[in-house]
């Protein structure tokens, strides 16, 4: 084995090696499968570390903050998969509507914006239904219903284009929200999937970057996130996609590949 | 009749708790994943104060630590559906999440590490409170498991186990850890190795399993 690795196992099972040194690692034990007894010789160690440490009762006030957050998330998902009724939206244009419309799909989503901006925004529906046909000539691809998505006219709704970096740029998303609310939709495309361990993190940025979430795209780079905040959209500046460790951080750490003013 | 109805719901979610608290870890996160908050409430039930003592003595802060206590759990909540049982339990993928988001904490806020040291040196016994949502079959299960880690932990020498500690509950590196203890690079692969491998037999002996 090769001496170098043979240093750098115990630290692995550790979780203690730089970026660098874990990669390194990792394309050697995927060359060399026979190395993994050594793992299974080191993780046990490690795995019982943390039972080492004295648990510690919470106080109820996290469980309930948890569980409010939670129960909220919880709700906006039942929403979001409601189906939306057939008939066009009259009056008012609501942000559950849009909620439940754009997470049927990206296919789907341009169908029905139609449906429900029938009669109100004649002008919007023939983008839409154009939209549509290009939805389904590209098999749905998010890229190019991001790209021609219609700015919405209710002035309580906003569509934001989100900008990619330097280093992803090929990125696109779009974030639609009602500022006065504390949900949203993020529509994104462009952005490769990432090795095992590693996770998009959404960011959404005041004061300080708040976490909002840990996005993961398909092979083809999309992915529709409902993002939940425990403070009205409109109260942040910006919008932000890291990379990060599995799991995700407590503020960005990684590479920047999305990020755009509110 | 309001009485009547109030004691069969009470009763109905007592039972539909304690039948959750039966569940495997591999079933409430296949549930989790559903969206079913019960299913996440009850692990959370089974497994935060561990996770608050990990974030706790990576801190050395009571706020923040809770704080990392709720975002790992939101967390799980968020990503039940990347977890893959069959690369480990879910204490592993727990207890790395919270440890993660401990450090990034503590590097970011650069608290200064306030642990409570027993008279000894080891850590103090905090774990006296029963939560009331616990299981106590649950509770003494892990109370435990402890006991037999820490017997293991102790059958290693004081520098073993600091080395193992520093990379573990600090995430330094083997050059900061070397840095630290003023000792030289081989020394620190050397007596990390050592450790975990005499861990591997001390846990055996105690049939300790994770």
């Amino acid at each position: 084995m090769d001496p170098r690795i043979e240093e750098l196992l115990p630290f692995y099972v550790l979780d203690a090696l730089t970026e660098e040194e874990k990669e390194l690692v990792e394309s050697y034990l995927a060359e060399h499968p026979e190395a993994r007894s050594q793992l299974q010789d080191l993780q046990p160690g490690a795995s019982a570390l943390p039972y080492t440490v004295s648990a510690v009762e919470p106080p109820r006030q996290v469980k309930e903050s948890l569980m409010r957050r939670v129960t909220a998330d919880a709700q906006a998902r039942q929403r979001s998969s409601t189906r939306v009724p057939a008939e066009p939206v009259r009056g008012k244009f609501r942000f559950a509507d849009i909620f439940r419309v754009l997470s049927l799909g990206a296919a789907t989503i341009a169908i029905l914006w139609a449906f429900a901006l029938n009669g109100q925004v004649a002008r919007l529906q023939g983008q839409v239904t154009s939209l549509n046909d290009q939805v389904t000539a590209q098999s749905q691809s998010l890229d190019d219903l991001i790209r021609n998505l219609p700015q919405t006219e209710q002035s309580d709704i906003i569509s934001v284009s989100l900008k990619s970096t330097e280093t992803q740029p090929r990125a696109l998303g779009q974030l639609i929200a009602n500022p006065n609310d504390r949900s949203a939709v993020l529509l994104i495309s462009g952005l490769p999937p990432l090795e095992p361990g590693q996770t998009y993190q959404v960011w959404l940025i005041g004061n300080a970057p708040v976490s909002a979430g840990l996005l993961t795209v398909d092979e083809n780079g999309q992915s529709v996130l409902i993002i939940t905040s425990e403070e009205a959209i409109g109260s942040f500046n910006s919008v932000g996609i890291s990379i990060e460790p599995e799991g995700g951080s407590m503020e960005p750490t990684g590479e920047i590949v999305v990020l755009s003013e509110l | 009749m309001a009485q009547i109805k109030n004691a069969s719901d009470a009763f109905v979610r007592t039972t539909s708790e304690r039948a959750l608290s039966d569940e495997s870890d591999a079933a409430l996160m296949t549930q989790v994943a559903r969206g079913d908050s019960a299913a996440l409430e009850a692990l959370y039930n089974r497994y935060a104060a561990r996770v608050l003592g990990i974030s706790l003595k990576i801190i050395g802060d009571q706020a923040l630590a809770e704080d990392v206590l709720q975002e790992t759990f939101w967390r799980v909540w968020q990503s039940a559906a990347t977890f893959q049982p069959q690369l480990g339990p879910l204490t592993s993928w727990l207890f790395r999440i919270a440890r993660n988001l401990a450090i990034d904490a503590y590097r970011r806020r650069n608290v200064r590490p306030q642990v409570l040291m027993g008279a000894n040196g080891s850590d103090p016994i905090l774990d006296a409170t029963p939560d009331p949502d616990a299981d106590v079959a649950e509770q003494a299960q892990l109370i435990l498991q402890s006991q037999r880690v820490r017997k293991a932990l102790d059958s290693l020498s004081a520098v073993q186990r600091q080395v193992i500690e520093m990379a573990y509950f600090y995430g330094m590196t083997r050059q900061e850890i070397a840095e630290a203890t003023g000792e030289a690079l081989g020394t620190i692969h050397t007596r990390a190795r050592l450790a975990l491998q005499k861990l591997r037999g001390e846990l055996e002996r105690e049939e300790f399993e994770g």
